[in-house]
């Protein structure tokens, strides 16, 4: 009996990984992941649904690149190849986690799990994998089973000077006991009462608890719980302008002071509760089949200032700045008189003049809610929160063959089931009595007796109060169901694998509220849209002797349109976008490896082609004077480059690497555009002249040095990275058609002038780490690292961003042009700043 | 310690730190609101003036559709008739003392949230501009040669709220077409059993669509059933009430009853202000 179970430790521990990324125990990996996985996963840019930036942990072992980009790149949110984190494949125990509507996956989900999460096979592109066919953007799957987490205790202490200042981590596996049972668990929180940015707080704790029952050499079972029970507050983008008055890149418009006390505007509850049961069947020496089912609840809400019929309360408002009151850009301007200037000095000094004045002043909406209660007037400020809850169930089987020494086959299924709750509550009414369920902002537009004002029908004129539903109130539901197998086999020396998968969804609406806008369209059942989709990869890496290969990989892939995007105005009707249709992606890449004692290199191109796409936002659209809800569609996309990564090793304890890559990710045509107006709920079409934009959030152009050096127990890191061509989010409506002609921004040939994408200053950033690692017992083991980031404190690296959509101009009621206004909305993008100099220390405990 | 006991431990720091997990955004109390945050709350009253008196001092200007700064030390003590809450009102409130009214231009909106109607202000005149616009009198500075709205930066620097909005302070006049223009105009006023012309049962107060002559977005409408026929109903098309059906039979109308030089505009400031018979 003895031996059996040795034998099935032994099995369990090995077959998982035995293409996989072994869980890291070199401590300076080890040190950087820690890091890394603190500025990828805990980062607001990236654990937030609702921003456009999203980072994607691609990894391998097998390039000096990818093993690198990671973590070296994460202050600057990095993004593998530019690609949105959609097509980042993340695994638990083989079963698909990524969000069912958006394909994204939210890092937060582990955050503060340090310790379970090391565990994780990640594949590039075109390396195959054991758990599906590889994800354009790489695949990673996560191993939680009890029993591979080595024997032990850790315990963990960090302090930082980033989103949050401290963090405490217990961690206790077991290992396989002899009665077959294999016991883990992991528990952290991190806390901040004021990161590195003004007004943000930090308040997350990580549970993980794992069991696994081996109950012979053929199966064992296992099941896991986590969850991450979170709230943060946020930091917003803002103009250099902003910047300059408050002498800070890091100014945060949304807190602001209430009796005297820093109050966050946006903040933050997340919390997913998931659970996953695992069932291993070595069926024998050569098949083995991996069943997963996860079950997941998300909770998250994000909350946000809004007002009514009033002022926006925001304190960087464009109309708050001096540049709103002199036309800085242009001297010459004839409305720059003198009462204009001292417009100018009244709003540099308002904003100069104190703390206080360019935050948000809580207290005065309060005040103004209490002066409208007493009129028996709806609250003109409040705080709402949107939610967007998931129920998620997905199923996955994995068969595993081993046909002989030369080739493997696996084969799978994945099923899923998401039902999406979308909705907007009440959460502060700041002091005021009365709000009611009425859409204000089509109110003018129709009269208020109008059934079109109406948020829902059902409930006319409903009255509101804190934690009521408002606004919005709809499910989107998702169901997936996708095959895929893969074949590998070696000959000679060559490596090669083919993998296919297809598959089908179905997905539709449910809406809880008859919008006015929509009566017959909004409340119910949606029809049912469906998708065919799949695709097929193959990949090959050829040795040349001496340490010297090549690697070549070819895919192609129909991808069916994410629900977040498949929507008109899912907050208002029904509606599918027209001409909806699945996104083909066609893709390649070409590599070159050397592997010798001293050097490893790789050099890889790759060219990815994106046809099809469907793209949606909505934000405010001066020329119709509304809210708009922006539908792309048969977006056209190009993502190629060339990577780099060298890695010397001089002597046995000193080493360099040279990391860098090329990219360019960009639209290659022009898209059709419709947008519907929120006021009145028709649609409009027009043309964006979108070709050449860039993908934004991400450095396209990297370069890095690092040096590494380890001596008696000590490991010292210094890294010297260098970021480019750092897009910001373009705006569609400055380039469609109708408002550039309206607008004049035409050459003297009659050629339409198209703005340029708005980027950010890129730069020089120097890290540098320490550590070592002290035994001070049998087993027993203190490490000690500091991770110290921008050692430089250069403050002008630009991480992210995005163009106001917002005119410099205002239209006529016929759409004609009326004036130009004084402030320039196209020269005033919102940016994010990466952090300055900042720190980490972290000391863990083994025993 | 046996494996199970560190089982135990591992729940026992789990549970503590669950404690260490509450609500960091939590319940906020209401501030102290017995300083109103708006305004200025270091004026103090000093030598007062009324409407009459400054309209009649600035007589030239307002008609002449000037300015002019006020270099003295004086002030105001009014109470505010008419505000921005429907939108028609944009950017200007509307005072009263017990002597006239005039016209305030500001350049903010969402003004009515704490310039509710009825609430008494101490307005500080040193610094700020007097001038007619259409020969409406109006407090603000200039802009362009002419009275314009002031920087909201000013106006806060400039005005003071006294107490708590009242509504017993304000005074609704009966409309009377005959009346002296320099002296009632900025008057928040009542038109009794009236009739608004174009009213077919379809067409709205401020239309986009043509229908209407507009004049800087607002559509006029006459007024019949008073004594002259200068008298409009003055409606923008952003106002909330902009697409409201014109009543067919007679009105009530309220309003602050502004001059653009010979004719009077009559300005609702909600859908409230339109009493149907």
């Amino acid at each position: 009996m003895r031996r059996k179970l040795q034998f099935v430790a032994v099995l369990l521990t090995a077959a998982p990984v035995c293409q996989a990324q072994q869980p890291n125990t070199d401590p300076l990996k080890a040190m950087k992941e820690d890091n890394a996985s603190f500025t990828l996963t805990e980062s607001q840019l990236g654990e937030d649904d609702d921003m456009t930036q999203n980072v994607i942990m691609v990894n391998s072992n097998n390039n000096v690149y990818t093993s690198n980009v990671g973590y070296l790149f994460s202050p600057m949110r990095f993004k593998f190849r530019a690609y949105n984190s959609r097509y980042n494949d993340i695994y638990f125990n083989g079963v698909s986690v990524n969000n069912a509507e958006n394909g994204q996956f939210n890092y937060s989900t582990i955050g503060g799990m340090n310790d379970a999460t090391r565990g994780v096979e990640s594949t590039m592109p075109f390396e195959s994998n054991r758990f599906s066919m590889p994800g354009l953007g790489g695949s990673n799957n996560y191993d939680f089973r009890a029993s591979h987490y080595a024997a032990g205790s850790k315990f963990t202490l960090s302090g930082c000077n980033r989103n949050y200042v401290a963090r405490g981590m217990f961690t206790h596996a077991t290992g396989l006991m002899k009665n077959g049972w294999a016991f883990m668990g992991t528990v952290g929180y991190r806390w901040g009462k004021e990161g590195f940015v003004e007004g943000t707080f930090y308040n997350s704790l990580g549970y993980f608890l794992s069991a696994q029952k081996v109950f012979n050499d053929k199966h064992s079972l296992s099941f896991t719980t986590w969850g991450n029970p979170s709230e943060r507050s946020q930091q917003g983008a803002s103009t250099d302008e902003a910047y300059w008055l408050a002498n800070n890149r890091y100014y945060n418009p949304y807190w602001g002071y209430q009796n005297g006390k820093k109050r966050n505007s946006r903040v933050v509850n997340n919390y997913e509760p998931s659970a996953l049961i695992t069932w291993d069947y070595q069926m024998n020496d050569k098949a083995k089949l991996t069943t997963s089912l996860l079950g997941r609840y998300v909770m998250y809400s994000s909350t946000k200032l809004n007002y009514n019929n009033a002022g926006n309360p925001a304190p960087d408002y464009w109309k708050n700045f001096p540049s709103y009151q002199y036309n800085v850009w242009d001297p010459t301007d004839p409305d720059n008189t003198e009462a204009a200037l001292a417009g100018w000095w009244n709003s540099y000094n308002t904003w100069t003049a104190s703390k206080a004045n360019r935050q948000i002043n809580f207290d005065k909406l309060y005040f103004a809610n209490s002066q409208l209660n007493a009129q028996g007037a709806d609250a003109a400020y409040y705080i709402q929160a949107k939610h967007n809850d998931h129920l998620m169930i997905n199923l996955a089987s994995t068969l595993n063959l081993d046909i002989n020494k030369n080739s493997k086959l696996q084969a799978g299924l994945q099923l899923g089931t998401n039902k999406g709750m979308h909705y907007q509550t009440m959460e502060d009414m700041m002091g005021a009595r009365y709000y009611h369920n009425i859409n204000t902002y089509a109110l003018g537009t129709y009269s208020a007796n109008d059934p079109r004002v109406q948020y829902d029908l059902n409930r006319p004129n409903a009255a509101v109060g804190e934690g009521d539903r408002f606004g919005y109130d709809y499910n989107l539901y998702v169901d997936k169901l996708s095959l895929w197998t893969q074949y590998t086999y070696d000959e000679g020396p060559t490596h090669s694998f083919v993998a296919a998968k297809i598959g089908g969804s179905q997905m539709w609406r449910k809406g809880n509220m008859r919008n006015g806008l929509a009566a017959l369209n909004s409340y119910g059942n949606s029809d049912k849209a469906y998708f065919l989709d799949g695709g097929f990869k193959a990949g090959s890496s050829i040795s040349l002797g001496r340490g010297n290969s090549i690697t070549l990989g070819v895919g192609i892939e129909a991808r069916a349109p994410q629900a977040t995007t498949a929507f008109v105005a899912p907050e208002i009707n029904n509606d599918f976008v027209s001409n909806l249709t699945c996104e083909y992606l066609t893709s390649f890449e070409l590599g070159y490896a050397l592997n010798s004692q001293w050097v490893r290199a790789n050099l890889t191109g790759y060219y990815t082609q994106l046809r099809d796409g469907t793209e949606w936002q909505n934000y405010y659209f001066d020329d119709v004077n509304s809210f708009t809800y922006v539908s792309l569609s048969g977006v056209e996309k190009e993502y190629y480059g060339v990577e780099l990564g060298l890695q010397f090793k001089l002597t046995s304890n000193f080493s360099i690497n040279l990391i860098g890559s090329m990219n360019e990710a960009k639209y290659t045509d022009n898209t059709n555009v419709s947008y519907m107006l929120s006021t009145e709920g028709y649609s409009e079409s027009d043309l964006c002249y979108n070709k050449g934009m860039r993908e934004s959030g991400t450095p396209l152009t990297t370069a890095s040095v690092g040096l590494n050096y380890r001596i008696k127990g000590w490991y010292l890191n210094l890294n010297g990275n260098y970021y480019d061509r750092i897009y910001l989010s373009y705006s569609p409506s400055m380039r469609f058609h109708k408002p550039l002609t309206v607008s004049g921004s035409i050459d003297n040939e009659g050629n339409l002038i198209i703005p340029d994408q708005a980027e950010g200053d890129g730069g020089f950033m120097l890290d540098a780490s320490i550590g070592k690692q002290f035994s001070v017992g049998r087993n027993k083991k203190i490490s000690v690292n500091l991770s110290l980031s921008n050692l430089l404190n250069n403050t002008s690296l630009v991480s992210g961003g995005y163009e106001q959509s917002r005119s410099n101009y205002t239209v006529n009621n016929d759409g004609t042009l009326n004036n130009v206004r004084t402030y320039k909305f196209s020269k005033n993008p919102k940016k994010y700043y990466a952090q300055g100099f900042n720190g980490m220390l972290n000391i863990n405990y083994r025993f | 310690m046996n494996t199970k006991n560190k089982i135990l431990h591992l729940i026992m720091v789990m549970a503590s730190l669950a404690g260490f997990g509450s609500c960091m955004d939590g319940e906020w109390d209401a501030p102290d609101m017995s300083t109103p945050p708006y305004g200025n709350n270091y004026l103090t009253e000093g030598t007062l003036t009324t409407i009459a008196e400054l309209k009649t001092k600035y007589a030239g200007e307002i008609a002449d559709r000037g300015f002019k700064e006020i270099t003295e030390d004086l002030q105001l003590r009014v109470v505010v008739t008419g505000n921005d809450m429907g939108g028609n009102l944009y950017k200007q409130i509307a005072i009263q003392d017990e002597t006239s009214s005039m016209i305030v231009g500001i350049n903010a909106t969402g003004l009515y949230p704490y310039l509710a109607v009825g609430q008494e202000l101490l307005i500080n005149l040193k610094g700020i501009c007097v001038g007619g616009y259409g020969k409406q009198a109006q407090l603000g500075t200039e802009y362009n040669g002419s009275i314009g709205r002031m920087d909201d930066a000013v106006w806060q620097q400039h005005v003071r709220l006294v107490g708590t909005p009242d509504m017993a302070k304000v005074d609704t006049l009966d409309f009377n077409a005959d009346w002296n223009m320099e002296a009632y105009s900025g008057a928040l006023v009542k038109l009794t059993d009236v009739t608004i012309e174009g009213a077919d049962g379809k067409a709205v107060l401020a239309p986009e669509d043509g229908s209407v002559a507009l004049t800087s977005n607002c559509a006029n409408r006459n007024i019949k059933g008073l004594s002259k026929s200068n008298v409009v109903l003055r409606t923008s098309t952003y106002s909330k009430f902009a697409n409201l059906v014109i009543p067919t039979g007679k009105v009530d109308i309220y309003g602050i009853a502004t001059r653009f030089n010979n004719t009077w505009q009559i300005l609702m400031r909600t859908e409230g202000d339109l009493h149907i018979k």
